[in-house]
């Protein structure tokens, strides 16, 4: 191998290439790879085998914590560090310090969820390989393409540009890092 | 502007088959109904006048559901729901039984002395709580302009009419399109949605204060219609789940359904599990925090008995708070749960329970013994409440089933058929 490359980029025309060449690529088992299309493409998850994002989960871990930070915070303003009688309630009520755990639980499940897609992804990026590629622009418009990048361990110049050929990508090029 | 009504692939089943369960249905109705009709031997007529309202008031609440999920997406020109929405327009065929069913009710007006028979407040020389009668209750007469029998009556039977005229007209449009699949039935469909949904919400308030919330005319709550409305979309998506489990087992299906069908509609059962406990909670906290006796007697009607002691009806509380709110929010919060149509299905059965649940806590305690404590939740009574429920609910499931065969599967020609059969895929 030569001076080491960011990884291989594809160029594919129409959603239904891009779709099955996905499908190939995914079945050669490559992991570090990606398709970069102007629009969402309906399946494509699936055809590039992806799982479901674990966002979700993130969610409901804040959400979770939010509840919570909320009525310890009622619970230890109200009945232990400044105990008060308001309007004859008892110190503390998991009532009244319901609607404060509901606002924290959205607000810290907005939180984790923005911040974990951001976290996941990646983001912010300021710099991507893929953006020195000269044809990068039609990604945006009306051109599909498939980058494999070079660490992914079953990444070998010579097979994995056999694959992408094989898969009907036009235009096959290395990328610099 | 739509594009031109599509036609969807001639390979799907789309005609419908013939349901044999009807006569079914039907008969468990008539043997429902029968049973009930024993209770007025065993337990006396208002006892089994309390249990039908029950009835009526859970399966009156899942055709509204139907309706108003109707319009909403015609009002949102949904495009997923095109192949579900064909069941609640069959669904719709109920309101007509529903208002026939409802004439055992309506009578009471016209008993008499009998009259407060259901509703306290019929009739005006009911002798209440602190010696004076209904008609000198000044909470009463400020009320009067809307609680009397004329307006009950008028707002029951008007909202039946209303109902029943808004199903025709989206029946119509919805099947006729799919003979000649004129996109002028979208057209109508819209507008019939942008004045029907109106038309729902003011009825369904109406008749929430009339037929439950009146059963304590004393009482205060800004919440009650939002509050009914909420069980009654919830009804209407979990019959919906079922339908869909049931035709897709069939086989009548095949090939239009897919996994985000599923994933769509238990997202709006997720989110209409979190609009009920926010209306019902706000309802009962704002009671709590303002602590006014005119408002907080309903709840503790619902919690103690005159001498302190906690009612059957407090574990009952307890059970909506925890069955009605916490199991299906964090069971539809699950991906796999609510894309599983056989999970999914169970979630649907269980919340269509809690509803029921939550009418009989909401109508139940009314009724009241010497002390003015409510009659105990597990009793005899309540045994005439569910055959009111299989009595009302077989009539339901009859006039679905009869109107099941007279209609294509999915509405064929709607122009939004074919991203709905594709949705998400």
């Amino acid at each position: 191998m030569s001076a080491p490359s960011y990884g291989l980029i594809a160029t594919f025309n129409t959603a239904p290439e891009l779709y099955h060449a996905a499908e190939q690529v995914r079945d050669a088992g490559y992991r570090n790879w990606d398709c970069i299309t102007p629009f969402p493409v309906h399946g494509l998850d699936k055809a590039m085998g992806l799982k479901r994002s674990i966002v979700p989960r993130i969610s409901l871990a804040g959400g979770i914590t939010g509840f919570c930070t909320g009525m310890t915070m009622i619970w230890w303003t109200g009945a232990v560090d400044y105990k008060l009688i308001v309007g004859g309630k008892p110190y503390f009520s998991p009532m009244f310090a319901f609607p404060v755990s509901y606002e924290l639980t959205i607000l810290f499940t907005a939180f984790a969820t923005i911040i974990g897609m951001f976290v996941l992804n990646g983001l912010p990026m300021h710099y991507h390989p893929v953006l020195k590629y000269d044809q990068i622009r039609k990604g945006m418009d009306d051109t599909f393409f498939i980058v494999i990048e070079a660490r992914d361990p079953r990444f070998n110049l010579a097979n994995t540009k056999a694959l992408l050929e094989k898969a009907g990508g036009k235009a096959i090029a290395e990328l610099e890092p | 502007m739509s594009s031109p009504a599509a036609t969807a692939p001639a390979a799907f089943p789309a005609e419908s088959a013939a349901a044999p369960a009807a006569t079914k249905a039907l008969v468990i109705g008539a043997v429902g109904i029968a049973l009930t009709l024993v209770g007025l031997l065993v337990s006396g007529t208002k006892v089994v006048a309390y249990s039908w309202l029950v009835g009526m008031t859970f399966w009156t609440a899942i055709a509204i559901g139907m309706l108003m999920l109707c319009l909403i997406h015609h009002i949102f020109d949904a495009s997923w729901s095109t192949v579900i929405r064909r069941q609640f327009e069959h669904g719709l065929s109920a309101f007509k039984w529903l208002a026939l069913l409802f004439l055992p009710l309506a009578i009471t007006p016209f008993l008499g002395h009998n009259a407060d028979l259901v509703w306290p407040w019929m009739d005006l020389t009911n002798e209440i709580h602190g010696g004076h009668t209904v008609g000198h209750d000044p909470l009463y007469l400020k009320k009067s302009a809307f609680l009397n029998s004329n307006a009950f009556l008028i707002g029951t039977f008007g909202s039946f009419l209303l109902w029943m005229w808004l199903a025709a007209r989206l029946r119509k449009a919805s099947f006729t399109q799919d003979k000649d699949g004129d996109l002028k039935w979208t057209f109508m469909n819209r507008k019939t949605a942008a004045f029907g949904l109106p038309i729902g919400a003011f009825s369904l308030t109406a008749i929430a204060i009339f037929w439950v919330k009146s059963l304590e005319y004393h009482w205060f709550s800004t919440m009650y219609g939002v509050w009914f409305f909420a069980n009654c979309v919830r009804g209407a998506l979990s019959v919906g789940v079922i339908i869909m489990v049931w035709l897709a087992a069939r086989g009548d299906y095949k090939g239009i359904l897919n996994k985000n069908h599923y994933h769509s509609i238990g997202m709006l059962m997720l989110a209409f599990t979190v609009f009920w406990a926010y209306v019902t909670f706000s309802q009962y906290f704002l009671i709590w925090n303002a602590n006014v006796p005119e408002e907080t007697f309903w709840y503790n009607l619902r919690e103690l008995n005159h001498d302190g002691s906690t009612n059957q009806w407090w574990y009952v509380g307890l059970a909506l708070l925890f069955g009605h709110f916490f199991l299906p929010f964090f069971f539809l919060l699950s991906y796999r749960f609510k894309v599983t149509p056989h999970i999914i299905r169970r979630i649907a059965f269980w919340i269509l329970g809690v509803i029921l649940l939550d009418m009989c806590y909401n109508i139940l305690p009314a009724m009241k013994d010497s002390h003015e404590d409510s009659l105990p939740f597990l009793s005899l009574n309540l045994v005439w409440t569910l055959t009111s429920v299989v009595g009302v609910g077989g009539i339901c499931v009859w006039s679905y089933l009869r109107s099941f065969p007279t209609a294509k599967l999915i509405p064929i020609r709607d122009p939004r058929i074919g991203e709905s059969l594709t949705h998400h895929e």
